[in-house]
């Protein structure tokens, strides 16, 4: 059986997923759907590093969506800028380090401002805004995903 | 060498409950149809700063600044108009955001505003956070900003006093150490000296700020 698309109003629920989740992220419900046969099917979009002020450490946000009806796990994140990228989210202002971050069937896991982000750590360089930063996604099912994620200005903050 | 003064703790109610939008919007899995609480809350306030009925009293700090020098927060500040946010350097998202903000909001001010404005951020990780990393990370935004670092409990005082809610930093067992940011930048008026104006995660933008700044500075409402 072919995978499964849902159309989704993709953008505005990127759009909206990233000004909800604001917080905690949306770690509730991984496994879901009994639909045994269908698989996750990724995306990456929105991704960027706001120019760091210092180079011990980064942050990185992006979208990940799933359309497909299964769910998958972000596993790790690889990059050239550091040999660590740390898994966050935020809680009461708080950031706390995972190991793995569930991306929804039918859904996406958002690293946004104020919410999950990216860390990278003890950089082998200070990139400014105009550089690219490559990402690899490594998830627990779907194949990995490799991006090039341009550097913006540290104040950058996607527009509604 | 620090100073310390028993703080009233009263006043954390109003902006406790601010920090708190951070969290609760856990819920965006979901499928087509959302109503996003967070955009109902923020479309029944006016998109900007919110002006306090029950304005703050300057938090009687007196800290190290980046210098190394003994630094009183009412003193050193009185009459000017201050903004005053806590965080902490080790904090890749809010922090550089919040006072990258402030610095390109400042930045498209007067000159004489610019020398009026005193902007400061108080650590919330003092153990990590010495005066020396202060200041490089702040000079990387502006050079004008003040860094005070110095003992956590007085520093918690201080900010609870203004309804900013900290925890001191701790070592996890994976050896990460979690720290907290103040969720909130508070805006002092030059002519009372209260915090009369405060700004949320959401509304702490350089936009937002560039318009009312040039209110605060003066004193008035934006």
């Amino acid at each position: 059986m072919n995978r499964r698309r849902t159309a989704l109003p993709a953008a505005s629920l990127a759009l909206a997923g990233m000004f909800a989740l604001g917080a905690c992220g949306s770690d509730s419900d991984s496994d879901s759907g009994s639909d045994a046969k269908a698989a996750p099917a990724l995306k990456a979009h929105g991704a960027y590093v706001p120019q760091p002020v210092m180079a011990d450490m980064a942050g990185a946000f992006l979208v990940i969506e799933n359309s497909g009806g299964k769910a998958d796990k972000l596993t790790s994140v690889t990059s050239d800028l550091t040999d660590e990228v740390q898994l966050h989210k935020t809680v009461d202002q708080q950031m706390q380090r995972v190991k793995s971050m569930p991306v929804p069937a039918d859904g996406s896991l958002d690293f946004a401002r104020g919410g999950n982000h990216l860390m990278l750590v003890d950089l082998h360089r200070k990139p400014v805004k105009g550089d690219k930063v490559s990402l690899e996604l490594h998830f627990e099912k779907s194949d990995a995903i490799k991006l090039s994620v341009p550097v913006k200005a540290t104040n950058h903050t996607p527009e509604k | 060498m620090l100073k310390r003064k028993t703080l009233t703790a009263a006043a954390a109610l109003c902006a406790a409950a601010l920090t708190l939008t951070a969290c609760g919007s856990d819920d965006t899995s979901g499928s087509g149809d959302k109503t996003d609480p967070a955009a109902n809350v923020q479309s029944e306030q006016k998109k900007g700063g919110a002006l306090l009925d029950k304005p703050f009293a300057k938090p009687d700090l007196t800290l190290t600044d980046t210098k190394g020098k003994e630094y009183d927060l009412i003193e050193e500040t009185k009459g000017s108009p201050t903004l005053l946010f806590f965080g902490y350097t080790h904090c890749p998202d809010v922090c550089p955001l919040t006072m990258s903000n402030i610095a390109i909001a400042k930045s498209k001010l007067s000159k004489a505003e610019q020398e009026k404005l005193r902007v400061v951020f108080v650590t919330s990780d003092p153990e990590r956070d010495t005066p020396k990393r202060l200041g490089k990370w702040l000079r990387m935004q502006d050079t004008s900003f003040i860094g005070l670092t110095g003992d956590f409990d007085t520093i918690q005082a201080g900010a609870r006093s203004v309804g900013v809610h900290i925890e001191p930093s701790y070592e996890k067992k994976n050896g990460d150490v979690v720290s907290t940011h103040g969720a909130q930048v508070l805006a002092f008026s030059p002519k009372s000296d209260e915090g009369y104006v405060l700004y949320t995660e959401r509304t702490s933008t350089a936009k937002i700020l560039e318009k009312e700044l040039p209110a605060i500075v003066k004193g008035e409402t934006p």
